[in-house]
C-alpha cells in the first residue's frame, strides 16, 4: 500500500516547481509595491465598489451559467448513459468535436449569429418572427459561457453514471422504489462526484473569463476578469493586478472548498 | 414518446453545439474577407492555407504541443490519482487542492506566473516553455477524470486478485486499469484539446517565432481573422469526424451466424485497420511532420538574425521574405496587440528585441526609460524619403530625432453609415446624441476614449487635471447607455455589416471599411482628434543592431512602404511611396492624408507618467463598471 504512494512523487515535485513556487511569485508580487515594500494595497484594490460590483457580477452569471449547464447536462448524461455502448461513445465525442476548432473562432462565430443584423435574426425576420435582442447584453454572454463549458459539466457526469453498477437500480425497484425514489435515493448521490467536478469545471473558468465578455458583450459588462485582464495588460500594473488575483484565488479556494464539503469523498471506494 | 423526446433533446444540444462551428464553414467558403458579408462562394482559402507557411507551422506546433503535454500529463496524472488515493484522507485533500490550483486559478494568473518563473530562473520563453505550461494545467483534467473512476472501484477485487497470487503490478494492469482507463482516455482526451484550445496560458509563455493556432488567431484579430483560418478549423474539424466515424463504424448488425463467423475475420481486420492503424498513422504523420518543421526553424536560429516585434498584422508578409532573400538575414518575426503588452515584456529584457513599432507615446516612455538605443542613421539612408513634418511631428516624443522612425501614421476620427445617419457629422456631440442610442461603437481603450472626450470638452487628450479628467468621466458615463459595445478590433467588422451607425475607428481602418461598404464616411470632428505615429526602434538589449538598422532602412524603400501601405492601408510617412500610389483617389485620399487645415486641433499622445496612468485607468474602470 505504501508504494503505491510513491506514484504520486513525480506529480508532488511537478506541481511544486510549476504551481506553489509560482503562486509565491504572485504572492510576491501582489505584496509589495514598485519598489518592492510590503504593501496591502494591491489586496485592497479588490474592495473599490466598481471591483466589488464586478465580482459580484461574475459570481452572478457563473452561478447562472453553472446551474444552466448542471441543468442542460444532467439529463443529457442520462440519455447516454442509457444508449447502446457503441453509439454512447460516439456521441460523447461528439461534444468534444467542437472544442477541436480554437474557441475564439467559435466564440466570434457566435456574434456572427446574434448580431442585429445576424444570421438568426435574419432567419427570424424571414419568418416573420420576432427577433431577439441579446447580444451585448449578459445574456448573451451566459449564452457563450454555457456554449464554452457545457462539455466540461458532460463529460464528469458521463463518466461516474456510466459506471454506476445496474444491479443496484434494479435492487431499488425490486425493494419497491418507483424511478422517482430511485434516482433520488440512488443514482444521484451515486453520481455525485461527477457533478462536483462538473459544477468545479465550469464554475471557475466562468468566474474568470474575459473573452466571452468582450465578444459577446461588446465590453460593456465588466467582469472580474477583465478587471484583472486590464489591469496587467492596459495598465501594465503587475502588482495590483496579482494582488487582485490573490483575493480572487482566495476566493474561488473558499467556494470549492464549501462544495467539497458535500463531496461525501471515499465511502471506502478506494481502489 | 420519450425516447422521441430523448432524440429532440439531443438534437436540440447538438445544434446548440454545431451552430457556430456550421457558421465558420460557411465563412471558409466566403469570397468576402470580412466575416459580416457574403461575397460569393470560392475554395481559393483552402488553395491559400497550404501555401501560408506561418500558418502551417502554427497548426504542427499546436498539435505536437497538444499531443506531448496530453502524453506527459496522462501518465503524471494517472500516477498521481492512483498515488493520492492510496495517501491519507488529509493529505489527500491538501494534494488535490494544490493539484487544482492551475484550473482554480485565473488562466491569466496561471500563465503570468508561469511566466514569472520561467523568466526568474533565465529560461528562454519558447516552445519548451509552452509545452511545461501546458502540462501543468492539463494534469488536474486528467486527475479529475481518473479520480471519479478510481473512487468507483472496488478495492476487493484488487486484494482478491493479490490473494490469488498476483503481484501488485499485475493486479494493477489486470483487475484496476480496466476499470479506469475510460478515465484515463477520456482524461487523455480532455488534456489534448484543452491545450489545442488554450490561449491565455500560451500568450503569456511563449517566445518569439513561436505561434500556435490560438495565439496566431488572436494577433488576427485585430485587422479581422484571415480566412484561411477558417478553411483550416474546417479542415482540422472534418477531418477528426471522419476518423470518428471511422472508428465508430460498427458492423453491420443482422447476420446469420454463419455469414457473421464469415465475415468476423473481415471485421476484425478492417477493425484494426480502422480503429489502430489509421488513428496511429496520423499521429505518426503529426508528429513528422512537426519534427520537420522544427528541424527547419532550427536552420533559422542561425546568428545572422534580426528579432522583429511589431503589432499585429502591420507589414505585409511578402515584405519580410523579399528581405530574407535579398540580404541573407534570417527574420524572426513576432506580434503584439496592444503597446501596454510590448511594454514589460521589453522592460524585462527577457527576450531580446532587434526591432520594435510603438506608438508615440510609448516610444517616449521607453526613452524616458532608457530602453532604446540611438539610430546610427548612416545605415538609413533611405530616411530622406520620410516627409519632413513627420520627422518634426516625432520631436513630440523623441526630441531629436534619434530614437525612432516613422512607420504608420493616423487619426483617430468617426466613421458612420451615411444611409443611418441622417446629416453629415461634423462634431464629437453625435457620441451623446440619444437618436443614436444602440447604435455607436466606443473604444475601448482608456487613452482613446477619454482623449475623444477631452477633446469634445475642448481640453488637451494629455490632460492631467484632475477636474477635467472628472468632467470627462462624467460624459462617458452619461454616454454608456447610448453605446452599442466598446470594442477595439471590431469596429470595422460591425460597421461593414451594417451593425451601427457611428463608429470610433483609426483612420488606417476607416479606409478598409470604405472599401467594403462605401455608404462609409469617415471624418476628423472639428474640435480637433489624437493624430499618431507608430515609429520603429530598437531596444537598447539588441543582438543585432546592425541587422536592424538594415531592415528599417528596407522598409523606408519606396516600394516596400508601397507594398506595407497597400497591406495595411494605414497612412504612409513615406512621401516617395505615396507618389508611387497609382490610384489617384487613395493618392488624395482626405482620409489617408488629410489636409493640414484638417489636423489643426489634433494632438499626439503623451506618457503622462506611472501615476497619471493609473488615474486614468481607475476613471475608465468607473465608467465600466456603471
Amino acid at each position: 500500500m505504501n508504494k503505491r504512494k510513491l506514484l504520486a512523487g513525480p506529480y508532488l515535485f511537478w506541481s511544486v516547481s510549476f504551481i506553489i513556487i509560482p503562486l509565491f511569485m504572485v504572492i510576491y508580487y501582489g505584496l509589495t509595491n514598485d519598489n518592492g515594500d510590503f504593501t496591502l494595497k494591491n489586496l485592497a484594490a479588490m474592495a473599490t465598489p466598481e471591483n466589488l460590483k464586478a465580482l459580484g457580477l461574475s459570481l452572478l452569471l457563473s452561478v447562472i451559467s453553472t446551474t444552466v449547464c448542471l441543468l442542460l447536462a444532467y439529463p443529457l448524461a442520462m440519455i447516454l448513459t442509457n444508449m447502446k455502448v457503441g453509439k454512447s461513445s460516439f456521441i460523447v465525442l461528439m461534444f468534444i468535436l467542437p472544442m477541436w476548432v480554437n474557441f475564439l473562432l467559435r466564440t466570434l462565430a457566435w456574434q456572427n449569429l446574434l448580431e442585429n443584423n445576424g444570421v438568426i435574426n435574419t432567419l427570424l425576420r424571414f419568418l416573420n418572427l420576432p427577433t431577439i435582442d441579446i447580444i451585448n447584453t449578459p445574456y448573451a454572454i451566459v449564452l457563450g459561457m454555457v456554449y464554452d463549458f457545457l462539455p466540461f459539466m458532460v463529460l464528469p457526469i458521463y463518466n461516474v453514471l456510466s459506471k454506476i453498477d445496474q444491479n443496484v437500480i434494479s435492487a431499488a425497484r425490486d425493494l419497491g422504489a418507483n424511478s422517482f425514489q430511485t434516482f433520488l435515493k440512488i443514482i444521484f448521490p451515486l453520481s455525485l462526484p461527477g457533478v462536483i467536478s462538473g459544477i468545479t469545471m465550469v464554475f471557475v473558468p466562468s468566474l474568470t473569463t474575459f473573452v466571452i465578455s468582450d465578444l459577446l458583450g461588446g465590453s460593456k459588462v465588466l467582469l472580474i476578469g477583465n478587471v484583472i485582464d486590464q489591469t496587467f495588460t492596459q495598465g501594465s500594473d503587475w502588482h495590483t493586478g496579482s494582488g487582485l488575483s490573490l483575493v480572487l484565488t482566495i476566493f474561488i479556494v473558499a467556494s470549492m472548498i464549501l462544495v467539497a464539503k458535500y463531496d461525501k469523498e471515499g465511502k471506502g471506494a478506494a481502489f | 414518446m420519450k425516447k422521441t423526446l430523448q432524440k429532440i433533446y439531443l438534437a436540440l444540444i447538438l445544434i446548440l453545439l454545431y451552430a457556430p462551428i456550421l457558421t465558420l464553414v460557411v465563412l471558409s467558403f466566403n469570397a468576402s474577407k470580412t466575416r459580416s458579408k457574403w461575397g460569393g462562394f470560392t475554395g481559393e482559402w483552402y488553395v491559400a492555407l497550404f501555401q501560408n507557411e506561418s500558418i502551417m507551422n502554427a497548426l504542427y506546433t499546436t498539435l505536437i504541443i497538444a499531443f506531448l503535454s496530453a502524453l506527459f500529463a496522462t501518465i503524471l496524472g494517472t500516477m498521481a490519482a492512483i498515488g493520492l488515493q492510496a495517501t491519507k484522507k488529509k493529505l489527500r485533500s491538501v494534494f488535490l487542492t494544490i493539484a487544482n490550483i492551475p484550473m482554480l486559478n485565473a488562466e491569466i494568473v496561471t500563465g503570468i506566473s508561469l511566466m514569472l518563473l520561467f523568466l526568474a530562473f533565465r529560461m528562454t520563453l519558447g516552445f519548451t516553455t509552452i509545452l511545461l505550461a501546458h502540462i501543468t494545467f492539463n494534469i488536474p483534467y486528467v486527475m479529475l477524470s481518473v479520480l471519479p473512476k478510481l473512487k468507483q472501484t472496488d478495492i476487493h477485487t484488487y486484494e482478491a486478485a493479490q490473494d490469488l497470487g498476483a503481484s501488485p503490478l499485475y493486479a494493477f494492469f489486470k483487475v484496476v486499469f480496466p476499470d479506469i482507463l475510460p478515465g484515463v482516455l477520456s482524461g487523455f482526451l480532455m488534456a489534448f484539446t484543452m491545450s489545442l484550445d488554450d490561449f491565455i496560458i500560451t500568450h503569456f509563455t511563449k517566445g518569439p517565432g513561436v505561434d500556435t493556432l490560438s495565439t496566431k488567431i488572436y494577433s488576427e484579430v485585430r485587422k479581422g481573422i484571415k480566412p484561411e483560418m477558417y478553411a483550416l478549423s474546417t479542415l482540422m474539424f472534418v477531418t477528426v469526424l471522419f476518423l470518428l466515424v471511422l472508428i465508430n463504424t460498427a458492423p453491420p448488425k443482422k447476420l446469420t451466424k454463419e455469414e457473421r463467423q464469415k465475415q468476423r475475420k473481415a471485421v476484425r481486420i478492417s477493425r484494426t485497420i480502422f480503429r489502430k492503424v489509421v488513428p496511429a498513422m496520423l499521429v505518426i504523420v503529426i508528429v513528422a511532420g512537426g519534427f520537420f518543421y522544427n528541424s527547419k526553424q532550427n536552420f533559422a536560429n542561425g546568428s545572422n538574425r534580426v528579432i522583429v516585434y511589431n503589432w499585429g498584422e502591420y507589414l505585409d508578409p511578402e515584405a519580410i521574405t523579399m528581405f530574407e532573400e535579398e540580404t541573407g538575414i534570417d527574420v524572426v518575426y513576432e506580434e503584439y496587440e496592444t503597446n501596454e503588452i510590448m511594454y514589460p515584456k521589453v522592460e524585462s529584457g527577457a527576450i531580446a528585441y532587434d526591432v520594435i513599432c510603438p506608438s508615440d507615446y510609448m516610444i517616449q516612455r521607453m526613452i524616458d526609460n532608457d530602453l532604446l538605443a540611438k539610430i546610427n542613421f548612416d545605415n538609413i539612408p533611405n530616411i530622406k524619403n520620410i516627409g519632413q513634418t513627420y520627422m518634426e511631428q516625432s520631436r513630440q516624443f523623441d526630441a531629436n530625432n534619434e530614437y525612432s522612425v516613422p512607420y504608420c501614421w493616423g487619426t483617430v476620427g468617426i466613421l458612420y453609415n451615411k444611409k443611418m445617419v441622417k446629416e453629415p457629422i461634423e462634431s464629437w456631440s453625435v457620441l451623446w446624441d440619444e437618436d443614436y442610442k444602440d447604435s455607436i461603437l466606443m473604444q475601448d481603450s482608456v487613452r482613446d476614449a477619454f482623449g475623444v472626450t477631452l477633446k469634445y470638452l475642448g481640453y488637451s487628450l494629455n490632460s492631467t487635471d484632475r477636474d477635467e479628467l472628472y468632467e470627462a468621466q462624467e460624459l462617458l458615463i452619461e454616454q454608456k447607455p447610448l453605446v452599442q459595445a466598446y470594442v477595439i478590433d471590431q469596429v470595422r467588422d460591425k460597421m461593414i455589416n451594417n451593425e451601427a451607425a457611428i463608429g470610433v475607428i483609426y483612420s488606417g481602418e476607416a479606409i478598409y471599411c470604405q472599401q467594403e461598404n462605401p455608404d462609409l464616411e469617415y471624418v476628423i470632428p472639428k474640435e480637433g482628434s489624437n493624430i499618431w505615429i507608430d515609429s520603429w526602434v530598437i531596444p537598447k538589449n539588441a543582438q543585432h543592431k546592425e541587422n536592424a538598422e538594415k531592415f528599417i532602412n528596407f522598409l523606408c524603400r519606396p516600394d516596400i512602404a508601397l507594398m506595407n501601405f497597400e497591406f495595411i492601408t494605414y497612412s504612409t510617412p513615406n512621401t516617395a511611396a505615396r507618389e508611387l500610389i497609382e490610384d489617384p483617389a487613395i493618392r488624395n485620399s482626405r482620409i489617408a492624408f488629410p489636409d493640414a487645415s484638417e489636423l489643426e486641433g489634433c494632438e499626439t499622445f503623451k506618457f503622462l507618467g506611472d501615476k497619471n496612468d493609473r488615474i486614468y485607468n481607475e476613471l475608465w474602470r468607473q465608467v465600466k463598471s456603471k
